[in-house]
């Protein structure tokens, strides 16, 4: 897609919401909430009562998550705007699956992936939010609410955040298979991720996830640890090489997994790899120092590779993009004030500021229209709508990441989110795919 | 021995090989931690300034030492605290055979000498099962003490190995009472070794990792800031800190050093 | 030892450290003793009586070559260890004439433990990278065409941590066991005509045997632990029995991982009770 063809209707639909018709800024307090369930009344019960409104300064709130997006600057900011403290801890994914897990009153929210999402929340330690409270519900994207990024895209394969994206009530632990009003995370992050590559290094072109697997980069290639996301980065790969083709990637069966794990066994033997990573700056790390020329990577890091002046490119690739959300949850023993806190906090992470951030880091934002507002034309041009930068492009921390005239690996928002061909996954064999992946590690 | 053999210097050489060994990798982070504004984890450097010292003291993007290193020093202080009085304790028990003191003697070498990730695991099981919370100052103080009780428990025994029971029983004597005997006898005679098994004791906690690691509850420990920091920071501010450190237990070492040398004197004198 | 106290303050006083192991010791390998019969699932770890995660972790090949690999590391570990820390510690026992000379050489060596070993450890990838300064520093003497890719993220990365971190565990004992041998002992040899080597053998080695088994110990314990020094110098593409453990733990696999704990568990204690029988601990310190 370019940019010509960013017609007003795939604008509507990022900006807002699914039913194109009540979905405008005007209707907003009428929209699908309201749709869904007719409860016109709804607004009402979400009216916060005024009693809490001074020693909500006293509330902190815990949050943890990965070091994507557990960022200071935020804490920083919800304390200017809300008042209230926020306490982050970053962990990397599998550190934050244990602890969502084992360590419920460790936490007060809960910034998880939809895929560890789909692991945790069976376990009833977290509580759906009631989206009724959430003034910024209608400003999110649809791809979080149906799946589908504008009205005629295809869903894609693995665990989509819309199919965990809510449960049946209050109580419930299971998923929902439409929208109601209860929701398992309020989205706020999501990106689709490829092959991370050195231009200066790699001496080719680089086309497919197949390449990877290029005797030529014998001992100089990469692939990330955590077993949910490296299996699907391996399926792209082996289904990019031929030698498997899958029923459904995002939910594999056990010969499927087998094979899948043999090639990349055989690889590792034969030195293919120089190391796995787990945290997104060691990718950075592993990548600026020359250890790796092509890896799987996520694209905040291929940004930090390139404002040290060391040239890195997220390599569009004709399979197609793997793709990942995370979002926020409510620990199951929030109430009272410190519930209502919460969820003030989330629609606020909403209301835009988060978003622009985020943005600007090369994330996507969940409510992209709120966000806009918060950025200048040059960076939401160049970030979201794929256009040459007319100026140079800061990070949020002031440095300087693009100059003037670059445009990003990939293109658009919607060439990039279009081109999503798995998300990451947590497949029926979950445990056979983890020993498998044990052993790959072991081998 | 008389005369320095051949020997002597191929051994000489040999050490001053090791200590090179030993401190290069220091030396080298130290190196890369003046770097300039632009520089990476990796050589070549880029520039020369203090700026990672100053970033060192100014809010992370990511995760927090300052906290970080204030709860590791209060864990440090009351682990050590613990190990004195409940080691020093024990070390006096074991100056006589009671019921179970070899078995009691068995168990802390296992606690010692046990992999610590069962420890972590076994004690983050535990409070999960029984539904408590897991902190830094409840689980986590716990697994600590089982890596320096033991450590404080065998340095008591080299302690008491040497030495010479005769001064209580000269200070029985003299009439002195127990209480009398330990307050005026035995202590000031341990002192020095006592602020030793502290001394040990804070460093152990200082440094531990693998036993923290599931027992930590919400917040990190240091060493876990600097696991966490590993994988999630890209600047040589981590270089930084590493120097710091090291400076700051350079210096922790000449103070407790003149301390002993202070106390061994000062005793000396009243002697 | 003193006598004109009854024995009954003996139990008091080793009372509170009986507590903390109970606690903190006892009981938690008690519970993982139970949970690794336990089923699980991907959120939670199910009561039960299986034997399944035996059966896999007895079975699987993943299993028996962690079990390779760790005592690979634990053998060479070892033995570089011993023969840097014999070397370094008998230099300092007979070789250094003053106390005082001793003890600063003894410090120096003791100085870079009390930095964070996983500082340590990170110290040592500027080096040894693709582009570290031991490739640059061969490359541009002309010795190597290529860099070396061995270095780093290798077995080689990896023994090379552990002799950095833990030689000092046995430099510490040897030494401590050397410092007791009686001068005169080597003195009275010399004079009755033996030689160096025979010294070594006949009278250094079997007197300084305690200190070598402590040491042993410690490092042999601390390696087959260990996981964070393979991820780390490993990058993350070599592993050991911990590190198996340390998966299981972090993928939420708590039955597993116990049950490989357990296993582990005795086959630690296995081995140290050979070399207990060797060495009477508490008289040696």
């Amino acid at each position: 897609m370019t940019d010509s063809k960013i017609t007003p209707e795939t604008q509507v639909a990022l900006d807002t919401d699914v039913p194109k018709e009540s979905s405008t800024k005007e209707t907003g307090v009428l929209s699908r909430r309201t749709l869904l369930k007719g409860a016109v009344g709804a607004t009402a019960i979400s009216g916060f009562p005024m009693i809490w409104a001074q020693n909500i300064k006293d509330v902190t709130l815990r949050q943890f998550g990965t070091g994507v997006s557990n960022l200071n600057a935020i804490a920083d900011k919800c304390k200017e705007d809300l008042g209230f403290n926020l306490q982050l801890t970053s962990l990397d994914s599998d550190s934050v699956t244990q602890r969502a897990i084992t360590q419920p009153k460790s936490y007060d929210i809960a910034d998880i992936e939809y895929w560890i999402c789909k692991k945790v929340f069976p376990s009833g330690n977290m509580q759906p939010l009631d989206v009724r409270k959430l003034k910024n519900f209608d400003k999110i994207s649809p791809l979080f609410i149906n799946g589908k990024l504008t009205k005629d895209s295809t869903i894609a394969q693995g665990t989509a955040p819309h199919t965990v994206g809510f449960v049946e009530s209050k109580d419930s632990t299971s998923f929902a298979k439409a929208p109601t009003d209860w929701m398992t995370l309020v989205p706020t992050i999501y990106n689709a991720d490829t092959l991370g590559i050195r231009p200066d290094l790699v001496g080719r072109d680089i086309t497919s996830w197949a390449d990877i697997m290029d005797p030529a980069f014998k001992g100089k290639a990469s692939i990330l640890n955590i077993p949910a996301i490296g299996i699907m980065d391996a399926a792209m790969i082996c289904e990019a090489m031929g030698e498997i083709t899958y029923g459904d990637k995002g939910n594999m069966t056990k010969d499927e997994i087998n094979k899948t794990m043999a090639i990349l066994t055989d690889a590792k033997k034969a030195g293919q790899f120089r190391a796995f990573w787990k945290s997104f700056d060691e990718s950075v790390n592993l990548m600026a120092s020359g250890e790796v020329v092509i890896q799987s990577m996520w694209s905040p890091a291929v940004a930090a590779v390139r404002s040290r002046g060391i040239a890195c490119k997220y390599q569009p690739l004709k399979e197609g993009y793997r793709a990942w959300g995370g979002g926020l949850g409510l620990a199951g023993h929030l109430s009272g004030l410190e519930l209502e806190a919460a969820y003030e906090y989330i629609d606020w992470y909403l209301s835009g500021w988060v978003g622009a951030y985020l943005n600007r880091q090369g994330y996507y934002s969940a409510a992209p229209s709120t966000s806009k507002a918060f950025m200048t034309d040059d960076e939401w041009g160049y970030w979201i709508e794929g256009k040459p930068a007319q100026g140079a492009i800061l990070s949020p921390t002031g440095d300087l990441m693009e100059k003037a005239g670059a445009v990003r690996d990939g293109g658009s928002y919607w060439d990039r989110m279009g081109a999503v061909a798995c998300w990451n996954s947590v497949m029926d064999e979950n445990r056979h795919m983890i020993r498998k992946w044990n052993e790959f590690i072991v081998s | 021995m008389k005369k320095r053999s051949t020997g002597f210097y191929l051994l000489s050489l040999f050490f001053a090989v090791f200590v090179l060994f030993l401190y290069g990798p220091t030396l080298t982070i130290a190196l890369l931690s003046f770097q300039g504004p632009g520089g990476g984890l990796t050589f070549p450097m880029q520039g020369v300034s203090l700026y990672w010292f100053e970033q060192l003291f100014q809010k992370q993007a990511v995760g927090n030492f300052g906290d970080a290193i204030v709860r590791s020093f209060t864990l440090g202080l009351s682990v050590m605290v613990t190990t004195v009085v409940v080691s020093f304790l024990a070390g006096l028990a074991f100056r006589k055979r009671f019921a179970g003191s070899s078995f009691l003697f068995y168990l802390t070498l296992t606690s010692l000498i046990i992999p610590s990730i069962l420890v972590s695991l076994g004690i983050g099981l535990m409070f999960d099962r029984m539904d408590w919370e897991s902190n830094w100052y409840s689980s986590g103080f716990g697994a600590h003490l089982t890596w320096t009780l033991p450590f404080g428990l065998l340095i008591m025994f080299a302690v008491f190995n040497r030495f010479n029971p005769s001064y209580e029983t000269a200070s029985a004597d003299l009439g002195a009472s127990h209480w009398q005997t330990f307050k005026y006898v035995l202590l000031p005679l341990l002192a020095p070794s006592l602020i030793g098994v502290g001394l040990f004791g804070f460093t152990l906690s200082w440094d531990e990792f693998a036993r923290t690691l599931m027992t930590s509850g919400s917040f990190n420990t240091l060493p876990l800031e600097l696991f966490a920091m590993t994988t999630n920071v890209t600047t040589p501010v981590l270089y930084a800190l590493g120097t710091l450190t090291t400076v700051t237990s350079f210096s922790l070492i000449i103070i407790t050093l003149c301390i002993l040398r202070w106390t061994r004197r000062s005793y000396s004198n009243k002697a | 030892m003193l006598i004109n106290t009854k024995n009954v303050s003996s139990y008091w006083q080793s009372l509170p450290l009986t507590l903390v192991l109970m606690t903190f010791l006892v009981f938690p390998l008690f519970v993982i003793t139970v949970v690794s019969f336990w089923d699980y699932n991907e959120y939670s770890i199910i009561p039960d009586f299986i034997f399944d995660n035996y059966e896999y972790l007895l079975t699987s090949k993943v299993t028996w070559l962690a079990y390779v690999n760790t005592f690979k590391y634990a053998f060479l570990a070892w033995l570089l260890t011993l023969l840097i820390g014999f070397t370094v510690a008998y230099f300092l026992a007979f070789h250094i004439k003053t106390n005082g000379m001793q003890t600063l050489l003894f410090l120096i060596c003791t100085i870079p433990f009390l930095t964070s070993n996983i500082i340590r450890m990170i110290s040592w990838i500027p080096l040894l990278g693709r582009n570290g300064l031991i490739n640059s520093g061969l490359q541009s003497a002309g010795l190597t065409d290529a860099p070396l890719e061995f270095l780093l993220y290798s077995d080689f990365a990896i023994v090379l941590a552990y002799v950095h971190l833990y030689t000092l565990f046995m430099v510490v004992p040897i030494f401590n066991s050397m410092m007791r041998i009686d001068k005169s002992l080597i003195e009275a040899a010399i004079d009755a005509g033996a030689k160096p080597y025979h010294i070594l053998r006949d009278v250094v080695i079997p007197l300084s045997k305690s200190g070598i088994i402590i040491g042993s110990i410690f490092v042999f314990t601390l390696v087959m632990g260990d996981f964070v020094t393979v991820k780390i110098m490993g990058g993350g593409i070599r592993a050991n029995i911990a590190t198996l453990i340390y998966n299981e733990i972090s993928l939420l696999q708590y039955p597993a991982a116990a049950a490989g704990a357990v296993v582990l568990l005795f086959t630690v204690i296995l081995i140290l009770v050979i070399l207990f029988r060797l060495v009477d601990i508490r008289k040696e310190l």
